[in-house]
C-alpha cells in the first residue's frame, strides 16, 4: 500500500473540515475522490501533499510516518500535487515553472530527459517554454501545472480538482493525462466535483460529504448508491 | 462607593494636576525645567496628533514632519515678513496644514491599493518635497528666519513661560480631541477601518470622509504645535524642521504607548522624552538616543501594542473570574405560524452584469425576490453566486444593469450608503473587527446601520441581538477568543444590529458539524420571522433544500432555473450541471 | 552609487518583504571599518573589503534571525531596522566621533583622460563594480536553481514548499547577502565620500525612490533607476539651484505610487 491515511482529522484555526477519513492508494492505481463543493475536498488533498497539518490520525507513505515530516520534503518522498487553480509561478516562464519541478537533487539529474518526457506529453508547452506562465490559457496552465508535477519524477501525483475553469472539451484532455500519468508508473488520487469523469477514470473512489467519507468502493457501484445524488443536490 | 472612588480618583487628580501646570511658570523655576516640561508638552501633542489618523486608523504615516514644517514655517513667515501678530498665526497654521492633509487625502485615500507601507512612503516622499520647496523659495531661502525679534504677547512673567503656558494649553487641547476623538461616532468608525476597511464600509462607515476628517484634524494639531514652536526655536531651518526625527519619534512614542489608545501617544512620548533628556544632562546625549532605539526594539517584539494595552490585559488576567465554558443553546423565537411571503418585491435585479477585465463573471441576471422570503442562490464553483452578492452589497460596481432595493435603486451606490438603506451581508469566513469586544463589534454595526441614537440606546440594541443569537454572556470577549461557530453567529448579529431589510448569507454553514448547522438553520428561520428578507449561498444541499422558500441555480453567470427546492433539484437539466448528461437521463 | 545602495534593499524587500532601513547604517558601519582598516593599520581598501563583507554576511544572518524568531511584519520590520540603524549611528558616534573624515587614498585624485573629460578613477570603478554586481545578482537569479527558487517562494511560498524549495534556508542567504551589499556599498562610500555620523540619512529618501521606481526585487531595475535618479539629479542641480535635486527623485515616486501601485 503505497500510501494510507487513517481517521484523519485536518482543520484550519478551530474549524476542522475533515472528520475521521481514512483512506487507501496502492501502487499503480487511480483513486477519485468525489464531493460537492465545500465537502473538504482541496483540504484533504492538502493534508496529504504536506501542505496542512493533520489534528490526529495517521498518513503513512511507502509505511514512512508522514506527520513529522516537514512541507518541503514531501517532494522528496516522490509525492508531488497539481493544485487547486493551478498555482503557477506566473512571473516566471513555462520553462522555469517545469524546471522548479524538479528543484530538488534526486529529480534534477534527470531534469534533460523528464523536459523531454513533458514536451513530448503537451508538444505545444515546447512552443511557449519562454513565455510567461502568466499568459497561457487555463488549459495550458494546467499542462504546465501536471508537467511541473511530473519534473518531480513522483511516485504518486496528486490532483486538486484538475477540471476547474476549463472548458468541457479540454476536461476530456485532461482526464486522458490523468490515465497517461498512470501509465508513465505513477499512481494517482484525484480530487474531484465533476462525478460522472472523476467516475469514469478511476480503479476505485471515495464520496467525501461535509468532511467524511460516506461511501466507497467500485465506481459502477456507486453511481447505483443515493448517496452522490443527496450529497449533491440534497434530494 | 467603592466604584464612585475608582472613577472620581483619576479625575479628581488629573484636575489638579492641570491646575498646577497651568501655574508653574508663576514659581519662577529656571528655564531649563520649564523647558524641559514644555518640550514633553511639545511631544505629547504631535504625537497624539499622529495617532489620530495614524494609530486609531491604522494608515502609518511617516510624514507628520511635513504639517508640523508647514506650520512652523506658516508663523515663521507671516511674523517675520509681513508683521502679522504671532497668536493670529497659529490658527492660520493650523488651517493650511489641515488643508494640505485634505489636499492629499482627496486624491489619495480614493485608491484603494493605497494603503500600509505605500502610504508610509508617500507621506515620507511629501515630506521631502515640500522641504525642499521650502528651503529654495524665499520662505526660507536656505539661511532659516530669525525669529527673536518677534514680539511675544505678555502671557506669563517671561517669555519662556509665556511658550510653556502656550505649549500647555495646546497639550491639554490635543488630549481633550483625542479622548473626545476616540469615544465618538468618528472614532469608532475609524478603529473600524483599522481592522477591516472594507467591512467597515459594508456596514456604514463613510471611510472616504472620516479618514480625511481624521488627517486633516492631525494635521491641523501638527501645524498649529509648529507655529508654538517656531517661537521656542528661535531660529528656524529647514533642517532642524524637517528632520527624520520629528517624523520618526512620533511613531516611536505612538507605538510605545499604544496607538489605539487616546493617552497611548502621551505616555510613550512622556517617557521617551525623559529619557533622552535625562541623558543630556548626564552629558551623554547621544547615547539617549541608542537607549532609545533599544527600547522601541524591546516594545515591538514584547508589546506590539504599545504599553497601555499590555498593561490593560495584564489587569484583565488578574482580576478576571475563571472562564465559564458554557456553549448557549440558541433560542430561537418558534413562530406561530408560517409567516407570509408577500407579494411585493423587495429586491429587483435587472440584467446585472459584472466584468472582470476579460472574464465575463455575471452575464445578464434577472431576479425578483419578494418580502419575507428565503431564497437559496445556488449554482457549481465560478457560476458567479459570491459575484452576485458582492453586487448586491456594493463591494463590487456593476457593469451594467439595475438593482431595485424597496424601490430605490442602489446599483451605482457606494457600499456604505447601500448599508445605510437596509442591506446586510455576512462573509463566508468571519471577519470580525480584531481589536473589538463583540458588543463593540455588534454596537458599531448599529451605530452605522440605523438612525442616530443615544449610547445606552445603541447598547441595549447591540444586547439584544448578542441575546438572540446566543452570545448571551460573551460581550466582553475579544473575536480571537471565540470558536467558529460563535465567530458565524457574531456575523449574523452584527448583521442584523442594522436592522436590514435584506439579509445576504455567504456561505454560513461552511465549517460547522451538524448540530451547529441545525442550529444555524433554526436561527435563519427566526431572522426571518423578525422581517427580514434573506438571500443565502450555500453549497450544503441538504439545507439548502430544507431551507428555501425557492432556488435560484446560476451557472456561467446567468440564472440557469428558479422555482421550488425539490422541483429545481430534480430538475434534469440541473442534475446534469452538477453530475453530468448521462447521471440525469 | 544610489543603484548599488538600492540593490540590496531591493532584494530584501522584494523577495522577503522586509524593510531594512537598517540598510543604510551597516554600509556606514562598513564605510566606517574600511577607514578604521586603512588609516589605523594601512590596510588597503580592497582587502579591508574582504574582510568587512564576510562580517556584514553575518551580521545580516543574525538580523533575521531575530525577525523569524518574533514573526515580524513589514511594518514592524520598518521600525525596528530603524532602530537597529539609530543604535548603530551611536556607536558609529561614540568610537569615532562625529567630526568629519575623509578616507585620503591614492585612488582619490587619480583620474583617466577620456577624449576631453577627465573621469575620477574610483567614480569609474564604483560604475564598474555595481555595474558587475547587478548584472550578476540578475543572472544568478535568473540562471541558477537557488535564484529561480526564491523568485518562485517570493510568488507562492506553500506551493515552492511542496517541490522542496526551503524558504526558510533561502531568506537567511538572501538576508546575508544584502547585509553584504551594503557593506561593498560601504567601502566605496569609504572611498569617495566624506563620513559622518549624520550622513546615514542623507541617502535614505532618494535610495528609497530608487529601489521602488526600479521595481522591487529587480537587481538591474535598480540599478537603472539609480542611473536615471542619478542623471536626472546631475541636471536638476546644473539648470536649477542644486538643493531642488531631491524633488526630481521624490516627485516621479509620488507619480509612480499615485499611478500604479501595482508597479511594486
Amino acid at each position: 500500500m503505497l500510501l494510507e491515511a487513517r481517521s484523519l482529522h485536518v482543520g484550519y484555526g478551530d474549524a476542522t473540515a475533515i472528520w475521521d477519513v481514512s483512506l487507501d492508494v496502492d501502487a499503480g492505481e487511480i483513486v477519485s475522490v468525489i464531493g460537492p463543493n465545500g465537502a473538504g475536498k482541496t483540504t484533504l488533498i492538502n493534508a496529504m501533499a504536506g501542505l496542512l497539518r493533520c489534528r490526529k490520525g495517521e498518513l503513512r507513505f511507502d509505511g514512512a510516518d508522514m506527520t513529522c515530516v516537514r512541507a518541503y520534503d514531501y517532494c522528496g518522498h516522490g509525492i508531488a500535487l497539481v493544485p487547486e487553480g493551478r498555482r503557477l509561478f506566473v512571473k516566471m516562464s513555462v520553462e522555469e515553472n517545469l524546471e522548479l519541478g524538479c528543484y530538488l537533487a534526486a529529480a534534477r539529474a534527470h531534469r534533460q530527459e523528464s523536459l523531454e518526457r513533458v514536451y513530448g506529453l503537451f508538444p505545444i508547452l515546447r512552443d511557449k517554454r519562454r513565455q510567461l506562465a502568466g499568459e497561457l490559457s487555463g488549459g495550458q496552465q494546467q499542462m504546465v501545472a501536471i508537467g511541473r508535477a511530473l519534473m518531480a519524477r513522483p511516485r504518486i501525483v496528486l490532483f486538486d480538482e484538475p477540471s476547474l475553469g476549463l472548458a468541457p472539451t479540454i476536461v476530456d484532455d485532461m482526464f486522458d493525462i490523468i490515465t497517461r500519468v498512470r501509465q508513465d508508473g505513477a499512481a494517482v488520487l484525484l480530487v474531484e466535483q465533476n462525478v460522472l469523469k472523476a467516475l469514469d477514470v478511476a480503479d476505485r473512489a471515495y464520496v467525501l460529504e461535509q468532511g467524511r467519507i460516506v461511501s466507497t468502493g467500485l465506481p459502477a457501484d456507486l453511481l447505483k448508491q443515493p448517496h452522490i445524488r443527496e450529497a449533491y443536490l440534497g434530494v | 462607593m467603592a466604584v464612585n472612588a475608582a472613577r472620581d480618583l483619576p479625575k479628581a487628580v488629573a484636575a489638579i494636576a492641570i491646575v498646577a501646570l497651568a501655574f508653574l511658570p508663576m514659581a519662577k523655576m529656571p528655564a531649563f525645567y520649564e523647558s524641559f516640561i514644555y518640550l514633553i508638552f511639545f511631544w505629547v501633542s504631535l504625537s497624539t496628533s499622529w495617532a489620530l489618523l495614524s494609530g486609531f486608523a491604522g494608515y502609518f504615516s511617516l510624514g507628520h514632519a511635513a504639517f508640523f514644517g508647514v506650520g512652523v514655517y506658516t508663523t515663521a513667515a507671516l511674523t517675520t515678513k509681513f508683521g502679522v501678530p504671532f497668536l493670529v498665526t497659529v490658527p492660520v497654521a493650523a488651517s493650511l496644514a489641515a488643508l494640505l492633509a485634505a489636499g492629499i487625502g482627496a486624491v489619495v485615500f480614493r485608491l484603494r491599493r493605497l494603503r500600509g507601507e505605500l502610504f508610509a512612503l508617500l507621506t515620507l516622499a511629501v515630506t521631502f518635497v515640500i522641504a525642499t520647496i521650502i528651503l529654495n523659495t524665499p520662505i526660507d531661502g536656505g539661511g532659516g528666519v530669525f525669529m527673536s525679534a518677534v514680539p511675544l504677547p505678555h502671557l506669563m512673567p517671561t517669555p519662556t513661560g509665556t511658550i510653556y503656558i502656550l505649549g500647555f494649553a495646546m497639550c491639554v487641547l490635543t488630549l481633550a480631541t483625542a479622548w473626545w476623538v476616540a469615544h465618538s461616532r468618528l472614532g469608532r468608525g475609524l478603529f473600524a477601518i483599522h481592522d477591516d476597511e472594507d467591512v467597515a464600509e459594508a456596514k456604514g462607515v463613510p471611510t472616504f470622509r472620516y479618514k480625511i476628517m481624521a488627517f486633516a484634524l492631525s494635521a491641523a494639531i501638527a501645524g498649529a504645535v509648529g507655529g508654538i514652536h517656531a517661537m521656542y526655536v528661535g531660529f528656524v531651518t529647514v533642517a532642524g524642521t524637517f528632520e527624520l526625527t520629528v517624523g520618526l519619534y512620533v511613531v516611536l512614542m505612538s507605538v510605545l504607548g499604544g496607538a489605539r489608545h487616546w493617552l497611548g501617544p502621551a505616555i510613550g512620548a512622556t517617557a521617551i522624552t525623559a529619557l533622552l533628556y535625562a541623558f543630556i544632562s548626564g552629558g551623554e546625549a547621544i547615547m539617549g538616543r541608542a537607549i532609545v532605539g533599544l527600547i522601541l526594539i524591546v516594545a515591538i517584539l514584547w508589546l506590539p501594542d504599545g504599553v497601555i494595552p499590555a498593561v490593560q490585559a495584564w489587569l484583565k488576567r488578574r482580576h478576571a473570574a475563571p472562564a465559564v465554558a458554557t456553549r448557549a443553546e440558541v433560542v430561537p423565537v418558534v413562530p406561530a405560524a408560517e409567516p407570509e411571503i408577500s407579494d411585493r418585491a423587495i429586491l429587483q435585479v435587472r440584467g446585472v452584469t459584472k466584468r472582470f477585465g476579460g472574464l465575463q463573471a455575471l452575464a445578464g441576471v434577472d431576479l425578483d425576490v419578494p418580502e419575507g422570503e428565503i431564497f437559496g442562490l445556488v449554482g457549481p464553483n465560478g457560476s458567479g453566486k459570491t459575484t452576485l452578492i458582492n453586487v448586491i452589497s456594493g463591494f463590487y460596481r456593476l457593469t451594467s444593469g439595475t438593482i431595485t432595493l424597496d424601490g430605490a435603486e442602489i446599483g451605482r451606490d457606494p457600499a456604505h450608503e447601500i448599508a445605510r438603506r437596509g442591506v446586510a451581508r455576512t462573509y463566508q469566513i468571519p471577519r470580525p473587527f480584531v481589536n473589538m469586544t463583540v458588543l463593540d463589534n455588534v454596537a458599531l454595526c448599529a451605530t452605522f446601520g440605523g438612525p442616530a441614537r443615544s449610547q445606552a440606546e445603541i447598547r441595549d440594541e447591540a444586547m439584544h441581538w448578542i441575546g438572540f443569537t446566543g452570545l448571551g454572556g460573551k460581550e466582553d470577549v475579544l473575536p480571537p477568543g471565540l470558536n467558529l461557530h460563535e465567530r458565524k453567529f457574531l456575523e449574523l448579529a452584527r448583521a442584523l444590529a442594522a436592522r436590514p431589510k435584506l439579509l445576504l448569507l455567504d456561505e454560513v454553514l461552511s465549517g460547522l458539524n451538524p448540530t451547529e448547522i441545525d442550529n444555524a438553520i433554526r436561527l435563519v428561520r427566526a431572522i426571518r420571522a423578525q422581517g427580514a428578507t434573506i438571500i443565502f449561498v450555500e453549497h450544503l444541499m441538504r439545507a439548502v433544500v430544507e431551507l428555501s422558500d425557492r432556488v435560484a441555480v446560476l451557472n456561467e453567470g446567468k440564472l440557469f432555473a428558479l422555482g421550488k427546492p425539490r422541483e429545481v433539484m430534480r430538475d434534469p437539466r440541473v442534475v446534469s450541471i452538477y453530475l453530468g448528461k448521462a447521471y440525469a437521463a | 552609487m544610489y543603484g548599488l545602495l538600492a540593490l540590496g534593499l531591493s532584494l530584501s524587500w522584494g523577495l522577503l518583504r522586509l524593510v531594512n532601513l537598517s540598510h543604510f547604517a551597516l554600509a556606514f558601519l562598513a564605510a566606517y571599518l574600511t577607514y578604521e582598516l586603512g588609516t589605523t593599520y594601512h590596510v588597503a581598501p580592497w582587502w579591508a573589503a574582504m574582510m568587512v563583507v564576510p562580517v556584514m554576511f553575518l551580521i545580516g544572518l543574525a538580523q533575521h534571525w531575530l525577525f523569524d524568531k518574533f514573526k515580524v511584519n513589514e511594518l514592524a520590520s520598518l521600525l525596528i531596522t530603524f532602530s537597529f540603524a539609530v543604535i548603530l549611528e551611536v556607536a558609529i558616534q561614540l568610537y569615532w566621533t562625529a567630526d568629519y573624515r575623509r578616507f585620503e587614498t591614492h585612488y582619490s585624485t587619480m583620474s583617466i583622460k577620456v577624449g576631453a573629460f577627465y573621469i575620477p578613477v574610483l567614480e569609474l570603478v564604483l560604475c564598474l563594480v555595481a555595474g558587475v554586481l547587478a548584472w550578476g545578482t540578475w543572472l544568478w537569479l535568473r540562471k541558477t536553481y537557488v535564484g529561480k527558487a526564491l523568485r518562485a517562494a517570493a510568488e507562492d511560498a506553500d506551493i515552492a514548499a511542496a517541490y522542496g524549495v526551503d524558504h526558510k534556508k533561502l531568506a537567511y542567504l538572501l538576508s546575508g547577502m544584502g547585509a553584504a551589499y551594503a557593506a561593498i556599498a560601504g567601502t566605496f562610500i569609504a572611498l569617495i565620500a566624506t563620513l559622518a555620523p549624520t550622513q546615514i540619512w542623507a541617502w535614505l529618501g532618494v535610495v528609497f525612490a530608487v529601489v521602488i521606481i526600479g521595481r522591487l526585487g529587480n537587481p538591474l531595475g535598480a540599478l537603472l533607476a539609480g542611473m536615471l535618479i542619478g542623471a536626472s539629479e546631475s541636471i536638476a542641480m546644473a539648470v536649477f539651484e542644486p538643493a531642488w535635486a531631491p524633488v526630481v527623485s521624490f516627485s516621479v515616486l509620488i507619480a509612480i505610487l499615485l499611478w500604479d501601485p501595482e508597479w511594486l
